[in-house]
């Protein structure tokens, strides 16, 4: 299998303080496949993906240890510069945070602090195709100036992952991003995550082990801070390696 | 417990719910009888203050008694003596009279009265060798009696203007002139030992100036301030010193201030004295912890997922800042400035240590002429033995509530602008 | 095994295996007693199989019921989900094993004499084997080993000679007298079935191999005689 490794970590370990919340995490994230992690609340896995995109520095007395290598190159240094990382691995999170702007300017803030914009007609058009891919285009182009914050959960939450592409990264990192919403809209960004990974690499941290088997094609189980088993998708669900893996995909954990 | 021990319990409550709702409501009611009493009370004291009375008198403008024509340029007119001809319009009034009171008939007009015929004949001269009735504004006493404020029915060694004077004033009120109208020179009028011809224009404009100065300051200094503090500064002993002493600054009373104002920058760097700059100035020492505690309050309140939403795109810290969370933060920001500036425009003791109590009897045309402001004004007023002056301070003080609402009308107006954009 | 957090589940679950185990009694009674009232000739056992034949119907629906309602509200997943699929399967076997057994008795009929004892010998031997296998499938069954259903599945061979040698040996006993013939085609068909039995029985060793590892047995199973199916 010809499978390109666009972030892999070796010996990954995080630590709060004195307390060690991630120990020697090794992990291979594949290119344009999805990704889930799964795992009990508390495990560490919101932690990992924080991590790669240097989102764990914002945290005061956060240390990350070991390395992180995207397309093979360092991340974890303190010379790299994390707002580039940032604009090449894009983060939604669990709760739709919209800014309290207009859902054009919500879209269009991205590119336009990365200077990707040379006129207001690109800008327009990159905000077009980001709702479009985002599929809420259709739901929101007669009313573009209006607040973002006054879309439904399931709209908000597009509106972010729209947010999020808008800057063309190559890594979308998403932390529950289902957790708030109903079925419906459940559903319409399990959908968006299938057809989003033919152009990014999607890692999607999930409680619900039903959403991991329905829409990745690898798994992780995390379990206080280490990686138990990675392994595909299939085999995970139906034929883990390891006991603990087994006991929590069944609901057997004591 | 039993059903029934249970019902009186819950009787009980009830009860207790009652009465704790009657006592709101006995405070808000007690609290707005007394705004009420306060608000009649200043408006009914001060309104006159916006009203004079003026009596309209047949002006002879004799040439030959003037030494103008027609060709006459304006140095010429201002340096003419206009005295003469009020004092004959004067004496047409009561003829035949002897010396001594027609000083009295000459002190029923206003000191500045030969001014303003000097002023009527600039706007007015084609009346040159002409009678003319012009208005002129009477003294200040008989303005009082008109106003019914001094008592007409005491002798006359009591009253402040005889009985001759009062003769000539009833007389005139009966053949219709005197006319009782709107004062504008209240308000555009400077300060003046003559209650009659006393504006708070001075007073007003200082006031203005001290704010501004004071705005321009403290408003961007202390959201910075508050800016770095709450986003940027490392969490230390030292930000936590420094935020211990910006709560405290709030709490010192004003005057201090206006000890340092004279200390540093009147009497180190020699800044002019009683003007609206070092006013300001001081004001803003006063203010800046005001709006610092607030802004800062306001940007705590702003919720962390909007600052991550921002990160994760890859903005940097100071973007995601002023993009992103003061637009936020303005809302309460800027409640907590209107509330500094409102207390500031009514400050009145450090305003007095730095010198803005001064005798101002020309209207402020800048920031570093010396000025009072209206707080002052109303003190000094208060502090004269004038009976005129009386409504003048209850007028003052309406005008102050009024500048008061216009700017907070105006805060209101920006914040309710800011929290509809983004919310 | 730790035991489900939701106890409903883990009761569902050991339902479905209480089941098979019954279907899996009844099955061997019922080959068993068939095997018995073929080589006795005895009526009154034959249609006692006959009549109880409905019940393994009955355990064959509460177990596909049971399983779909699984499937439907619990997703299972991992173990759980072998478990269930495999509990539908090997329900139908041992449903496929009642019906042979039934088929046999109805031959019991058509017996008008015995046949030779070393040709009775031969089907005994056959049919003890295949009902070991059985009994022994079952035991790997509940107590989800996986090298009592490898051995059992390895036998699949052993149990095909068997059935044929007893078949030659009534084919040649048909071939001496023509008033054989009746008797010695049911005692083929009898053979048949035993030997179908015995296929369904190496079908439920796979299944259980599977339940219990995850992984198909590999391997293909041997070779039939030409003259069979």
């Amino acid at each position: 299998m010809n499978e390109k490794i666009k972030i892999s970590t070796r010996n990954l370990s995080v630590f709060y303080g004195p307390k060690q919340a991630l120990f020697d995490i090794n992990l291979d994230l594949v290119e344009n496949k999805v990704t889930a992690l799964i795992g009990p609340s508390g495990c560490g896995k919101s932690t990992f993906i924080r991590c790669l995109n240097r989102m764990n520095d914002v945290i005061d007395l956060c240390k990350v240890e070991g390395s992180i290598k995207v397309d093979g190159k360092e991340i974890n240094t303190k010379n790299t510069d994390v707002n580039l990382i940032r604009e090449r691995i894009g983060m939604v999170f669990q709760k739709p945070n919209p800014f309290p702007k207009s859902i054009y300017d919500n879209v269009a803030y991205g590119p336009r602090i990365h200077g990707l914009a040379e006129n207001q007609e690109i800008l327009n058009t990159i905000v077009e195709n980001s709702l479009k891919k985002a599929a809420l285009w259709n739901e929101v182009k007669d009313r573009l100036n209006q607040p973002g914050t006054g879309l439904s959960g399931g709209q908000q939450q597009r509106l972010c992952i729209a947010r999020a592409i808008s800057i063309n990264p190559e890594v979308i990192l998403m932390d529950e991003p289902c957790s708030a919403l109903d079925p419906i809209a459940t559903a319409k960004i399990e959908e968006l995550i299938d057809e989003l990974k033919k152009s990014y690499t999607i890692v999607i941290v999930t409680h619900s082990m039903s959403q991991a088997a329905r829409v990745s094609q690898n798994t992780g189980f995390f379990h206080l801070g280490k990686l138990i088993e990675f392994n595909l998708t299939e085999k995970i669900f139906k034929n883990p390696d390891n006991k603990m893996t087994q006991d929590y995909i069944t609901g057997r954990f004591g | 417990m039993s059903k029934v021990e249970k019902i009186k319990l819950l009787k009980k409550r009830y009860k207790a719910e009652r009465r704790f709702k009657f006592y709101g409501i006995l405070s808000v009611c007690l609290a707005i009888l007394f705004l009420f009493i306060l608000i009649i009370n200043i408006f009914s004291k001060g309104s006159g203050a916006f009203f004079k009375t003026e009596i309209l008198l047949n002006i002879k403008f004799d040439e030959k008694k003037l030494g103008l024509n027609i060709n006459s340029s304006d140095k010429e007119i201002q340096e003419a003596n206009f005295e003469e001809i009020l004092k004959d319009a004067l004496l047409v009034l009561a003829p035949k009279v002897p010396e001594l009171k027609q000083a009295e008939l000459i002190d029923m007009v206003s000191i500045d009265a030969a001014l303003e015929v000097k002023k009527f004949y600039f706007y007015n001269k084609g009346v040159l060798n002409k009678i003319a009735e012009v208005p002129l504004t009477l003294s200040d006493d008989l303005d009082q009696v008109y106003k019914g404020n001094f008592p007409r029915d005491i002798p006359e060694e009591r009253r402040r203007f005889s009985d001759f004077q009062l003769k000539i004033f009833d007389d005139q009120i009966s053949k219709n002139k005197i006319v009782y109208k709107f004062n504008w020179s209240f308000l555009t009028n400077a300060d003046s030992r003559e209650p009659e011809l006393a504006g708070v224009a001075s007073s007003l404009a200082g006031s203005f100036f001290t704010i501004l100065v004071c705005l321009i300051l403290s408003f961007p200094i202390g959201i910075l301030a508050a800016i770095y503090l709450e986003e940027f500064a490392p969490k230390n002993k030292i930000t936590e010193i420094i935020e211990v002493n910006v709560n405290n600054l709030a709490a010192v009373p004003s005057i201090v201030f206006g000890l340092l104002g004279l200390g540093v920058f009147l009497n180190y760097f020699y800044l002019p004295r009683s003007t609206p700059l070092v006013g300001g100035m001081v004001l803003a020492l006063m203010t800046l912890p005001r709006i610092i505690i607030p802004c800062r309050a306001a940007l705590k309140a702003v919720p962390p997922s909007i600052r991550e939403g921002a990160l994760a795109l890859g903005a940097s810290k100071v973007q995601t800042v002023m993009h992103n969370v003061v637009p936020l933060a303005m809302p309460g920001t800027l409640s907590g400035t209107i509330i500094g500036l409102s207390q500031a425009l009514g400050e009145t003791a450090p305003l007095l240590l730095i010198g803005m109590i001064a005798f101002i009897n020309v209207v402020p045309a800048t920031p570093i002429d010396p000025s009072a402001v209206l707080p002052v004004q109303v003190y000094l007023w208060s502090e004269s033995a004038e009976r005129g002056f009386v409504e003048k301070t209850s007028a003052t003080i309406i005008i102050l509530i009024f500048f008061l609402i216009i700017m907070n009308s105006f805060a209101i107006y920006l914040r309710n602008k800011f929290e509809r954009k983004w919310s | 095994m730790t035991e489900h957090i939701v106890k409903s589940y883990e009761g569902q679950l050991q339902e479905l295996t209480n089941i098979i185990v019954k279907m899996g009694g009844l099955a061997e009674s019922q080959f068993s007693n068939s095997m018995i009232a073929l080589l006795k000739r005895d009526q009154d056992l034959a249609d006692k199989v006959i009549g109880k034949d409905f019940l393994m119907n009955e355990f064959d629906i509460k177990v596909e019921n049971s399983v779909i309602n699984l499937i439907a509200l619990r997703q299972p997943m991992g173990i759980d989900l072998r478990e269930t699929v495999s509990s539908m399967r090997i329900s139908s076997e041992l449903e496929r094993i009642g019906d042979l057994s039934k088929n046999i008795a109805k031959r019991v009929r058509f017996m008008n004499f015995d046949l030779p004892s070393d040709i009775i010998a031969s089907f005994k031997r056959a049919s003890d084997v295949v009902q070991k296998n059985l009994k022994d499938v079952l035991d790997s069954y509940s107590r989800r080993t996986k090298d009592l259903a490898f051995r059992v599945w390895n036998s699949d061979l052993e149990v095909d000679d068997l059935v044929n040698k007893a078949m030659d040996e009534a084919m040649v006993f048909m071939k001496k007298d023509k008033k054989n013939l009746e008797i010695s085609t049911q005692f083929l068909f009898a053979a048949k079935h035993i030997e179908r039995i015995g296929d369904h029985v190496t079908n439920i060793s796979e299944n259980i191999y599977f339940l219990v590892t995850g992984d198909q047995i590999k391997g293909t199973r041997s070779k039939k005689r030409s003259t069979e199916e």
